[in-house]
C-alpha cells in the first residue's frame, strides 16, 4: 500500500495505564475509502485505539495522522472530520431522538437548514424515522444502537469510527448496517470499526487488523492473511457415497497424503510448491478413472475464525 | 456559540425534567412553610425576608451543588460526554453549561423565595419600608453570591468525584463549609459586607470553576 494513499496512520503508538500497557508500540494505517476492520479478544486495546483515534484519550506516545492533520495537536480540526460510535452510546435521558440529534449536528458544524435537511435523511437510512420524537430513555438496547449511528453519520464525515457497531442489533439491522457502511464507502468515507462478530468482518472489510495484549500481530485482506497462514495446501473432496479405493487417489501427481478424516470427506495434502489449479484437474481426473462418485473437489483454505484463532492464541503462548 | 447552545440544551433538560418547577415553587413554598411553622413575626429584629434569603441560599445552595455535582457523575459514568468531546468544541463549555443553567435556575428560585419573603413583609407591616427593601436587597446579593459559590463547588466535586456517594459525601460535609466564607464580613461586622461578600463570592465561585475546567480538561475518557 501505497504510503501517500493513507488516510489514517498510526505510527508506534504505546498507551500506558499506570503500569499496564494497553497498547504496545501499534501501528497500522487505513486508506481513504477503506472499511477496515479491527478484531482481538476483550481487553486487546481495540476500544483504547479508537479512543485516541477520536480524541477522548490524548496523553499517548507516538503519532496519529488523520488527512494531513495530526493528533492531539489539530484534535479541533480533526473532530470537524470525524463520527465516531462508540461501543455503549449513552444520551441524557430526557432527549428525543430528534433533540439529540438537533444537538449532535449542530455542535458537529451544522446549521439550523442543514440539521433539518440531515435529520429525517439518516433516520429513514437506518430505520428510525417513525420514531423520531420518542424519548431515547425509551428505546430499546438495538434502537439506541442505530441513533448513535445516526448522530455519528449526520454529519457526513470522512472518518467513521465505530466500537463495536453491530452489538444489540438483530440480523436485518446487521445486514442493513452493512449496506449502510459499504455505501458510505463507496461514496469516499473512511472506516474503522471493530467487532466480535467475525462474519459480519468477513463480510464488509476490505482489511483487517488482529490486535492482542495491545500488539498488533497481523494486518491485511483476509486473503492476505489466509495465505500467510497456510502452510500445507490441502485439497478437500466431498464423496457422495462410500468408496473403497479412495487410497489410490495418492498416486495422483503432487498429492503427498490423502486421509479421510470422516465418512464421505477427503483430505489431498499437496507436496511444497504444487500447482493449485492443476493439482485439483490432476484429482478429478483421477476420481473419475477410479468412477468415485463426487459432490465437489475444492482448496481447504482457512476461514477468518482459524485466522483469528491463530493469531489470537499465538499470542496467548 | 457552542455554550449558548449547551446552555439552552441544559436549560431544556431542566425543564423536562421538572427539576426547575420544583425549585422556582418548591423553595418559595418551603421559605413560606418555615415562616408560617417558625412564627417569625413583622415585630422581629430580622425580617422574613432577610430569612427566607438565608433560608433558600442555604437548601437551595445545598440542592444547586447536589444537583451539579450527581448529575456530572452520572452522566461521566454513563459515557455521555463521549459524543460530546468528540465534536470540535470546547471541554470547558460543557462544565460551564451546566454550572450557569444550574445557577440560574436556582437563582431565579432564590429571587423568587426573596419576593415572597418581602411580599409577606408587606403584607404584614402594611408597609415596605427603606429597612424591609434593604433588608432584600442585602438578601438577594448573600443569596445569590453563596449559590454561585455552591454551584461551583459542586461542579468540581462532580468532575474530580470517581462515584455518586463520594460527591453526596463532598457536597454535605464539604459544600456547606465553603459555602460559609463568604459570610465571614458580616460575621465580622466589617464595613460593607454586602460588597465584600459578593467579591469573595465571585473569586471563590471563579476559582473553584476553574478547577473544574482544569480536571475536566485533563480527563481522559
Amino acid at each position: 500500500m501505497n504510503q501517500n494513499d493513507c488516510f489514517v496512520t498510526i505510527n508506534n503508538v504505546t498507551k500506558k495505564f499506570g503500569a499496564f500497557k494497553a497498547l504496545d508500540d501499534i501501528s497500522f494505517s487505513i486508506q481513504q475509502g477503506e472499511i477496515f476492520g479491527y478484531i482481538g479478544p476483550n481487553g486487546a486495546g481495540k476500544t483504547t485505539t479508537m479512543k485516541i483515534l477520536v480524541g477522548l484519550i490524548s496523553n499517548f506516545q507516538g503519532e496519529i495522522t488523520i488527512g494531513s492533520l495530526r493528533l492531539p495537536k489539530d484534535k479541533d480540526e480533526i473532530h470537524k472530520l470525524l463520527g465516531y460510535l462508540p461501543q455503549s452510546v449513552a444520551f441524557q435521558d430526557w432527549r428525543t431522538i430528534d433533540h439529540a440529534l438537533t444537538t449532535f449536528g449542530k455542535l458537529s458544524g451544522l446549521n439550523e437548514t442543514q440539521v433539518k435537511d440531515r435529520i429525517p435523511k439518516v433516520l429513514e437510512l437506518i430505520g428510525l424515522a417513525d420514531v423520531r420524537h420518542k424519548k431515547v430513555s425509551h428505546l430499546s438496547g438495538g434502537m439506541m444502537q442505530k441513533v448513535g449511528l445516526a448522530q455519528a453519520l449526520l454529519h457526513e464525515p470522512k472518518l467513521l469510527v465505530l466500537d463495536e457497531p453491530l452489538g444489540g442489533l438483530d440480523p436485518l439491522s446487521r445486514h442493513q448496517f452493512k449496506g449502510i457502511v459499504e455505501k458510505l464507502a463507496k461514496e469516499g468515507a473512511t472506516i474503522l470499526f471493530s467487532s466480535h462478530i467475525l462474519s459480519d468482518v468477513q463480510d464488509v472489510a476490505d482489511r483487517i487488523g488482529i490486535i492482542s495484549h495491545g500488539r498488533i500481530k497481523q494486518v491485511g485482506t483476509i486473503d492476505d492473511l489466509k495465505t500467510r497462514l497456510v502452510r500445507q495446501k490441502t485439497v478437500e473432496v466431498m464423496l457422495s457415497g462410500a468408496s473403497d479405493n479412495w487410497q489410490k487417489l495418492s498416486a495422483v501427481q503432487n498429492v503427498s497424503e490423502v486421509t479421510q478424516p470422516q465418512p464421505g470427506i477427503l483430505l489431498l495434502n499437496l507436496k511444497s510448491g504444487a500447482d493449485e489449479d492443476q493439482a485439483i484437474n490432476d484429482v478429478v481426473a483421477k476420481v473419475v478413472e477410479l468412477g468415485i462418485r463426487i459432490r465437489g473437489v475444492w482448496m481447504l483454505e482457512p476461514s477468518l475464525d482459524q485466522i483469528y484463532f491463530n493469531y489470537v492464541s499465538e499470542a496467548e503462548n | 456559540m457552542k455554550l449558548g447552545l449547551l446552555f439552552k440544551d441544559e436549560l431544556l433538560g431542566f425543564y423536562k425534567s421538572k427539576v426547575m418547577i420544583f425549585l422556582w415553587i418548591g423553595l418559595p413554598v418551603i421559605a413560606l412553610l418555615f415562616r408560617f411553622v417558625s412564627g417569625v413575626s413583622s415585630g422581629q429584629e430580622i425580617s422574613f425576608t432577610m430569612i427566607s434569603a438565608i433560608l433558600v441560599s442555604s437548601i437551595g445552595g445545598t440542592l444547586a451543588a447536589v444537583m451539579l455535582s450527581v448529575s456530572i457523575i452520572n452522566e461521566n459514568n454513563r459515557r455521555v460526554y463521549d459524543l460530546f468531546l468528540i465534536r470540535p468544541l470546547k471541554r470547558r463549555d460543557i462544565v460551564l453549561a451546566k454550572f450557569l443553567a444550574v445557577y440560574l435556575c436556582v437563582a431565579i428560585a432564590g429571587f423568587l423565595a426573596v419576593l415572597v419573603g418581602t411580599l409577606v413583609d408587606f403584607a404584614t407591616t402594611g408597609t415596605l419600608s427603606s429597612i424591609v427593601l434593604s433588608d432584600a436587597g442585602q438578601s438577594l446579593a448573600t443569596t445569590l453570591s453563596m449559590i454561585a459559590v455552591s454551584c461551583a463547588a459542586g461542579t468540581l466535586i462532580g468532575v474530580a468525584s470517581p462515584s455518586v456517594v463520594v460527591g453526596a459525601i463532598l457536597v454535605i460535609f464539604g459544600n456547606n463549609q465553603i459555602s460559609v466564607i463568604p459570610l465571614i464580613p458580616t460575621l465580622l461586622e466589617l464595613p460593607q459586607p454586602e460588597a465584600l461578600t459578593i467579591v469573595i463570592s465571585a473569586a471563590m465561585a471563579m476559582g473553584l470553576l476553574a478547577g473544574a475546567v482544569v480536571l475536566f480538561n485533563r480527563k481522559q475518557f
